[in-house]
């Protein structure tokens, strides 16, 4: 309603009553006596009548305040929400939430410090109540200088980077970070590649191996690859080849030592029973799982099993020994690949023999 | 005398580099190649109008090298913009250079200073974290703005190999971000919108202009032939570069967003054709070591402060809280 018009048709009514009541008393008047009196009356009947008038006009111009007010601040908040939507507000919107949550400064290897402090507290409850993990001989590994955490891989996704990761994180002296080597085919994946890459894993290629490792830094590698992480249920705790050996020959050539590491309970929190590989494809996934939830249960599929999961690491393995050329000696790079292979196989195996429970350990 | 040619330089590198070679060397021993003037300002300059792209450029070239005593020549004369000529790029960037060799190995020129890209070793999802110069080049096939340089490139390398007194440098810079540019890197941030590719977010390398001048100082300085990275000291995701210049982003699929480009392109609405989405998909980040270890180039600015720069040279009134917190250098 327009200010203007709520102000005519409420101002008619008072004014039309408040002639009624001044003229009644005027037609009562008695011209015999008491004329002080009744002009006393009179007097007083006008008064409380302009009273009256003054407090419905008082009441009346305070609703058109009122009323005005209202419409006026809300015509001008609408106003001001279109002339406030604009590109250069959406802008600074979009980047105070990127900024929330992201550094403006980005590391060597594209880690973003804010976002892996982001995530931390996702992986620290798999970490502490999800999987309640078990870490053993965090000493193996050595205080400060390159070193090559070699561990065996499972699970669909790989968490147990992430775990493995955190563990060292936990326990160790000295905090280290290790740098997980990753997957092409998770490094790629839209929406994940740069969540890995701002978390602080590098994708798994020979050269970015070599600068870490250069730079002194804890590298961690799943030598296994994808036949590690899609493997069947029946074949878990079964170790995959290790790859061409790779990892071997950048350790020779940086002289860096092998700490094997592995992980129990993890092959069982997405147990794959059969692979549907023809429909991952086309997404550009190397295998396609299916397991007792997914992708039966939709997103609830995603959710892995609260399985026990233990972390142990072994002597370290030096390899400065060898001398940078070795690594293109391939009998030796075989040999000391199975070597380590066999050595995790053990720890597996031992791990396991003593595991009552896949939930509680 | 010995006199120092150049070409290209009416280009932004171009142009600083001539003023830079002109304080240092004085007008007399610089002679500018090219169809453009070079500015009035530049007292003393040589100046010879070759058209590179022509089929005799090359022997009237190697006459003019000859007649003026060049024995260097800094070859700048490429396209930073990809161009929807695409068969004027091709015969200015890669038959040019050609022309350019053939000419210089003809009049015994000693040292050629090719400006290239770091574009040239392709942005892929298999590239390490830093490409070094033996890894080898592969730009997305039939994406002509790269290809002609990674020709250019071919050419000159192959004229290092058959002469072997010419030394032949190639400096591939990275994608130069600083005050006064005008590529369709800057022309991206003009947009108020920007779009991205859904999911991605590589990291970038900005190089700094000021970081440039010193590395071609550096190269004519030790005449010492192959390939050179010159890179900023840091990286930089398009995430943040576009935050930090408040953009609004709006993120496209990565199976739409080739043809989308390059209709864009076509159309005359987008900066690049659909084969720049793997730039700004993927990483082409080089390293430059060994620049550091052989030219003794090392950049002053990283990535971020060239952004940072150029943000404050593009939007002087504006200072959003992020850019505080950006600027402060380590």
């Amino acid at each position: 309603m327009r200010p203007g018009a709520a102000g005519t048709s409420a101002g008619r009514g008072p004014k039309r009553m408040s002639t009624r009541a001044l003229a009644a008393p005027i037609a009562r008047r008695s011209p015999a006596g008491g004329a002080r009196r009744e002009r006393r009356a009179l007097i007083q009947a006008l008064e409380s009548q302009l009273t009256q008038m003054r407090r419905e006009l008082e009441w009346e111009r305070r609703g058109r305040i009122a009323g005005e007010g209202l419409e006026v601040s809300l015509a001008r908040l609408v106003h001001a929400g279109l002339r406030g939507l604009t590109l250069d507000n959406l802008g600074r919107l979009q980047a105070a939430l990127y900024f929330a949550w992201h550094s403006v400064k980005t590391e060597e290897f594209g880690r973003d410090p804010v976002f892996a402090d982001t995530l931390r507290p996702f992986f620290e409850f798999l970490y502490g109540v999800w999987w309640r993990v078990e870490a053993s001989g965090i000493e193996h590994i050595p205080a400060e200088g390159p070193a090559l955490v070699v561990a065996n891989h499972s699970g669909v996704l790989p968490y147990d980077g992430a775990m493995v990761k955190l563990a060292i994180q936990h326990h160790h002296p000295a905090r280290r970070d290790c740098r997980m080597l990753i997957l092409d085919m998770f490094a790629l994946l839209p929406f994940l590649a740069p969540t890995f890459m701002k978390n602080g894993e590098v994708r798994a290629h020979p050269d970015n191996a070599e600068r870490l490792l250069g730079n002194g830094e804890l590298v961690g590698v799943f030598p296994e690859g994808v036949k590690g992480v899609g493997k069947y249920f029946g074949e878990r705790y079964r170790l995959a080849r290790f790859g061409r050996g790779g990892f071997v020959r950048i350790a020779l050539r940086t002289g860096a030592p092998i700490v094997p590491c592995a992980v129990v309970g993890a092959e069982e929190i997405h147990p794959i029973l059969a692979r549907a590989d023809w429909v991952g494809r086309p997404l550009g996934l190397p295998y396609f799982p299916l397991t007792p939830t997914f992708p039966w249960l939709g997103p609830l599929g995603f959710i892995p099993l609260p399985t026990k999961w233990s972390i142990d690491f072994a002597d370290p393995i030096p390899m400065d020994g060898y001398g940078p050329e070795a690594a293109e000696d391939p009998i030796l790079v075989n040999r000391l690949s199975q070597e380590i292979r066999e050595t995790i196989q053990t720890m597996i195996d031992g791990r396991l023999a003593r595991r009552r429970s896949v939930w509680f350990g | 005398m010995s006199r120092i040619a150049i070409t290209g330089a009416a280009s932004f590198l171009g142009s600083r580099l001539l003023r830079r070679l002109v304080e240092t060397r004085g007008p007399g021993s610089v002679v500018v190649v090219d169809v453009t003037h070079p500015p009035a300002a530049l007292h003393g300059v040589g100046y010879r109008l070759v058209d590179l792209t022509l089929p005799a450029a090359d022997r009237k070239l190697m006459e003019l090298l000859r007649e003026d005593e060049v024995d260097t020549v800094v070859h700048t004369a490429f396209f930073t913009d990809p161009r929807r000529d695409t068969s004027y790029a091709h015969e200015l960037e890669s038959i040019g250079t050609l022309n350019l060799m053939g000419a210089c190995s003809a009049a015994g020129v000693k040292h050629v200073v090719q400006r290239s890209f770091t574009a040239v070793y392709g942005a892929r999802g298999q590239n390490p974290a830093f490409l070094t110069e033996d890894d080898p080049p592969r730009p997305k096939e039939g994406f002509a703005w790269i290809q002609d340089k990674l020709e250019a490139e071919q050419h000159a390398l192959s004229y290092a190999r058959r002469y072997p007194k010419m030394t032949v440098t190639i400096l591939r810079l990275a994608p130069l971000l600083g005050p006064g540019l005008f590529t369709f890197y800057t022309r991206l941030f003009a947009r108020r919108v920007v779009s991205v590719v859904m999911g991605y977010d590589p990291l970038l390398q900005f190089l700094h202009p000021e970081d440039a001048l010193p590395a071609f100082d550096a190269v004519l300085a030790k005449r010492i032939g192959g390939i050179f990275n010159i890179v900023p000291r840091d990286t930089v995701s398009l995430l943040t570069t576009l935050h930090l210049a408040e953009k609004v982003t709006v993120a496209v699929p990565h199976p739409l967003a080739y043809a989308l480009a390059e209709a864009a392109w076509g159309t005359g609405l987008g900066e690049a054709p659909g084969g720049f989405i793997d730039y700004v998909r993927y990483l082409f980040v080089a390293d430059g070591a060994k620049a550091a270890r052989e030219l003794g180039f090392e950049a002053r600015y990283g990535s971020r402060e060239a952004l940072m720069d150029y943000l404050a040279y593009r939007y002087p009134d504006r200072r959003p809280r992020a850019w505080a917190m950006a600027e402060a250098r380590r």
